[in-house]
């Protein structure tokens, strides 16, 4: 089942007229432009308990030109709407990066930075309901790789199906996950694995392989590089709905990571409006814990400012408010500790495929 | 016991014998303690007497330096100015004697004061490499220019000439033949150095306080190719005025000179000895004194005794006395302290003040301050500090210097500038000149690099720092106000018919119109000032632009400052309006409907370009005008009163009669203004200088 929301390029069109329409509405009453946006920040976002998902609450911010840089945000926006329309006339697409080049050309219109053309994009899928991909627009961050017996069929520049098993037909790197992983670009065909782990770091990923442990434990290990990427999200997202497949998180144990999971299973701040699509509310954290840094006397590094004030703010995210992140937050807190996955190599490389991991997904039983 | 004049005879030998010695163990407070300090010193001593001499013969200096080094540590120091030139008679007095007694009669303010005159230069070459000092001196009334090396004597204290003659002089650098000035040539041990401590600094400060001037710096390296250059040129073709020498005042007297006094006097009686020696001191106020001191009128004043001498000094500080005359000074004045800073430092804004002449101890003083902001100014660090007496600049001993403990003493925050601590010297891209003319500069020691603490001139410069910073903040709300102004308009001009513009095509609708939009968004009176420089007409131009972005009618009278003297006036004025106080024009407008804009231009001639950058407009009326201040009117009262006292006591002065009551009841009127200031309010300044900032002051507040 596709929870894809896909919208005709129709409806895309008019969606972004709309916008359009609300500024030309006002001037024609006397009024300066604007545009209505959600809050998009923490004190915004609360659990949506039919979608079991963090999403943006009712806050409103109005974007009017009644300040130069805000007039300057509603024209860069009419110059994406155009500039949207106009790729899907043309049947092209291209990165938030190219776009951010191609506004070279725009005059008064042209983008300060690349970090203004990105929120300006996520603005527009939010209040018109699209995604990204009905705008034209990819990212330049590359999706995370697929390691396990999974089968995938991926439509090619050619446009031919092709078929690829996750395990048999890839090399050391795995399958690279395309930035457009809806329906019409990639099919869940085949699976013969009982879970799937995301993995923060890369050497942790080549570890688990090198250990065999996709096949041992039957699971399809993902790579997430870090805050994992929209694709990334959406295909776990995928596998959980399509598969019914558990979802396992193992990454460091310090405040990003943390956030890291909560983008995965709640959503992420930035991206509430399209939680439903990309969050895996099924996911479960798995290590490493601040328990385990105590529990198996892991090598640990002092929270450095940073990490402590980014536990703070963790501390009255909607998305930790449960008793078992307030604890293990409070808990990093007060032994002023993080660790690494990879720490767990004080014990040997097989520490963990032999021991840790066991033990842990013992715990929430999915032991083998 | 020894009498007075065997003592003075004696002492007198002792400064004979040692004078050499005395230099060597005094190299350090003449100024030649350390290598790279030497050459500095020479040239300060040399620029220092071109300067001074140039302004006594009437003539606008130019002035050359050149400095090459000619082995190790040795320098070949050159200077050539184009002042009067000295009589060959004189040369050897001139060059060969330490001067410092020579001009310790004449009170009046001059830059020799300062230095141990170039005899020193003279002295420090011989002592350090035997050689003599080659000069070249032309006079106009001679035809041909005398050539001479010089040495000193040191035991006899006198010149040594030697290689005398007479030819004619070629200029080496026109061709041209000299009609007159003065060229020295002198080896010395000492080394170049740049920075803040260096020939260059010293060159540019004197030429920002003498922009009558031109001088020009080279300095070339063993291999004669230049290191260093700088060339500033004149901007004024105002000479310093010709400042008259007075009579001490009885306030500045000490005991013993009382006594050398009374003992020269040629007056038969005492009271008119302290009639013709003394300024301040009228018929009345000398009976005053003898009467009090218990000394008879008709004494001689050489038969005065010395307990007697010592009544008069107390009764000196009782009786009531009139101040010391004012012409002895020569400030440079505001215009042209902004024109010597513009030159040397490229900034965005100055604020500068002369203020009033002031007495200490019955000397004559006055201070000035400029302050520079923005342009090429570093913005990280503290602010250079550039300060001066009587036009000659202090480079040493900044931390212990009056003139910097009274800047340190301002809240700088106040106005603009950082200042950590919230006291000391601030940080920012400023720059602060202050200069201290004055008969008697008190310097903390006898290297005469540092100004000591005296109290009224301490507050003198704080009231003047107060008044510059007032200019600044003014300056920086003006431009803040200018750039949301700025902003607004290319939002409503630019940015806003672009969105409808293109939101508009989107939706293949018709464009709206936005001018009910562009009155929502401004919501206010806009208006902006330009000033420009009218070539052809050469006047400086003042165009005002006022836009009503509201949706009302509005009306409003405008008002501007604009530098008002004796040199300028309104020449370019369409729209009439009228004057309001001394330097404040009022034009009323009509009626500015919703929407609607309007152009008042004036211009001012009697200036030169760039001498008027920053104008005042104030409204009478409605509401706010960005880019305007609100006419205050309670100090344009106080400040129509004071002009019209002022107008009294000149006419009261006119007609000769007895000045002293009316001048000193308007000196009080001052007084209570300005007092006005210490009390952190808002005073005014009855200075007449163009450059004064006062009217805007009610906008701090706010």
């Amino acid at each position: 089942m596709s929870a894809s929301p896909r919208k005709s390029r129709k409806e895309v069109v008019e969606s972004l007229h709309e916008v359009a329409a609300e500024m030309h509405n006002r001037m024609q009453r006397g009024e300066p432009p604007r545009m209505t946006l959600p809050v998009r920040s923490k004190s915004n976002i609360s659990f949506d308990n039919k979608l079991g998902v963090f999403k943006y609450g009712k806050s409103k911010t109005v974007r009017d030109a009644t300040k130069l840089g805000s007039a300057r945000q509603l024209l860069r926006t009419l110059h994406i709407t155009e500039f949207i329309e106009e790729m899907i006339d043309g049947g092209k697409s291209s990165t938030l990066r190219e776009m951010y080049y191609i506004s070279e050309g725009w005059g008064n219109g042209k983008f300060g930075s690349q970090n203004e053309s990105n929120n300006l994009a996520e603005d527009l899928e939010i209040v018109t309901k699209c995604l990204r991909e009905d705008f034209r627009l990819r990212p330049e961050e590359d999706g995370a790789r697929i390691i396990g017996n999974i089968t995938v069929e991926e439509k090619n520049r050619r446009g031919d199906w092709m078929r690829i098993n996750c395990r048999d037909d890839v090399g050391d790197s795995g399958y690279g996950v395309p930035y457009n992983v809806e329906e019409e670009k990639l099919r869940l065909v085949d699976e013969d694995i009982d879970f799937i782990m995301a993995i923060e770091t890369g050497g942790m990923f080549d570890r688990l392989i090198e250990n065999g442990f996709d096949e041992e434990s039957r699971c399809a290990l993902i790579h997430l590089k870090g805050q994992p990427a929209r694709s990334t999200r959406r295909i776990m997202r995928r596998i959980s709905d399509e598969w019914k497949k558990p979802v396992v998180v193992f990454t460091d144990c310090d405040p990003w990571s943390f956030r890291i999971f909560a983008s995965i299973a709640y959503g992420a701040i930035k991206t509430a409006h399209i939680s439903e699509y990309l969050a895996t509310k099924e996911a479960t954290y798995l290590g490493i814990t601040a328990d385990d840094i105590l529990a198996y006397d892991l090598p640990s590094d002092d929270l450095s400012k940073q990490d402590t004030s980014a536990l703070e703010a963790e501390l009255s995210d909607p998305r930790f408010n449960t008793g078992w992140w307030q604890e293990q937050i409070k808990l990093m807190q007060e032994m002023g500790k993080k660790a690494e996955q990879q720490s767990l190599a004080k014990y040997g490389l097989d520490f963990v495929t032999d021991t840790y991991l066991p033990e842990k997904l013992d715990a929430i039983g999915l032991g083998y | 016991m020894i009498g007075v004049n065997e003592a003075e005879e004696i002492s007198s030998k002792q400064k004979q014998i040692s004078i050499s010695e005395f230099f060597e163990k005094n190299k350090h407070f003449l100024g030649f303690d350390t290598l790279p300090r030497a050459i500095i010193t020479a040239v300060k001593e040399s620029v220092d007497n071109s300067l001074d001499a140039c302004e006594e013969a009437r003539i606008l200096p130019d002035i050359r330096v050149e400095i090459r080094r000619t082995k190790g540590d040795e320098l070949e120091l050159i200077t050539q100015d184009n002042g009067p030139g000295i009589p060959r008679d004189a040369i050897e007095n001139v060059f060969g004697k330490f001067l410092l007694g020579s001009r310790f009669h004449a009170i009046r303010q001059t830059r020799g004061q300062q230095g141990i005159g170039i005899t020193g230069v003279v002295m420090y070459s011989q002592l350090t490499t035997g050689s003599k000092t080659h000069v070249v001196s032309k006079i106009r009334s001679d035809s041909s220019a005398v050539y001479v090396d010089l040495g000193v004597d040191t035991k006899k204290n006198k010149a040594i000439k030697s290689g005398e003659k007479r030819d004619i002089w070629i200029d080496e650098k026109s061709g041209e033949e000299v009609s007159h000035g003065l060229r020295i040539k002198t080896n010395m041990k000492a080394k170049y150095q740049r920075g803040k401590k260096s020939v260059f600094q010293y060159l540019r400060m004197t030429s920002i306080v003498n922009p009558h001037a031109s001088i020009s710096l080279t300095v070339f390296d063993k291999e004669g190719l230049i290191v260093e250059e700088g060339h500033w040129i004149r901007t004024s073709n105002k000479l310093p005025r010709v400042v008259e020498e007075i009579k001490p005042h009885p306030h500045g007297i000490q005991l013993g000179t009382l006594q050398r006094m009374l003992r020269e006097a040629t007056d038969r009686r005492m009271t008119s000895f302290l009639k013709h020696n003394f300024s301040g001191v009228s018929p009345r106020a000398a009976k005053e004194i003898l009467e009090m001191a218990e000394v008879e009128e008709s004494r001689t004043p050489k038969r005065i005794k010395s307990e007697e001498a010592k009544e008069m000094i107390s009764a000196f500080k009782t009786v009531k006395l009139l101040k010391p005359p004012m012409d002895c000074l020569s400030p440079i004045e505001d215009l042209l302290i902004k024109k010597g800073l513009s030159k040397a430092i490229d900034s965005r804004f100055a604020s500068t003040v002369t203020r009033n002449p002031s007495v200490s101890e019955g000397n004559p003083f006055q201070i000035e301050v400029g302050l520079v902001f923005g342009g090429d100014l570093t913005a990280d660090g503290p602010i250079e500090i550039l300060r001066f007496a009587n036009r000659v600049p202090l480079m040493y001993q900044q931390g212990g210097c009056l003139l910097t403990k009274a800047l340190e003493a301002v809240n700088w925050k106040s106005y603009g500038l950082e200042q950590p601590g919230g006291s000391g010297i601030p940080k920012g891209p400023a720059a602060v000149l202050v200069h201290l003319a004055s008969t008697n500069v008190q310097f903390t020691s006898e290297a005469k690099e540092a100004v000591s603490y005296n109290e009224e001139v301490f507050d003198e410069i704080r009231k003047a720092m107060l008044e510059v910073g007032r200019g600044l903040k003014n300056h920086l709300k003006k431009s803040s106000q200018r750039q949301k102004a700025k902003e607004k308009f290319e939002l409503v001009n630019i940015i806003l018919p672009e969105i409808s513009k293109k939101s508009s095509e989107l939706l293949g609708r018709e464009e709206p119109d936005l001018a009910p939009v562009i009155t929502q968004i401004m919501n206010a009176v806009f208006l902006e000032e330009i000033l420009s420089w009218d070539k052809e007409r050469r006047l400086s131009m003042c165009s005002i632009s006022i836009h009503n972005y509201t949706a009302r009618a509005r009306a409003y009278t405008i008002l501007a400052k604009w530098p008002e003297s004796m040199e300028t006036s309104m020449e370019f004025n369409p729209r009439g309006g009228r004057k309001e106080a001394r330097g404040l024009w009022a034009w009323r407008l009509d009626t500015l409907d919703p929407g609607t804009s309007t152009l008042l231009e004036f211009g001012i001639s009697g200036l030169s370009k760039g001498d008027w950058n920053e104008a005042d407009i104030f409204f009478r009326g409605n509401g706010e005008i960005i880019g305007a201040t609100k006419m205050d009117e309670s100090l344009l009262e106080e400040q129509r009163k004071a002009e019209a006292l002022e107008a009294a006591v000149e006419e009261v002065r006119m007609k000769g009669a007895a000045s002293i009551e009316i001048a000193s009841t308007y000196d009080n009127a001052n007084r209570d203004l300005q007092s006005r200031e210490e009390d952190g309010m808002d005073g005014n300044n009855s200075d007449d200088s163009p450059n004064t900032d006062w009217f805007g002051m009610e906008g701090d507040e706010q």
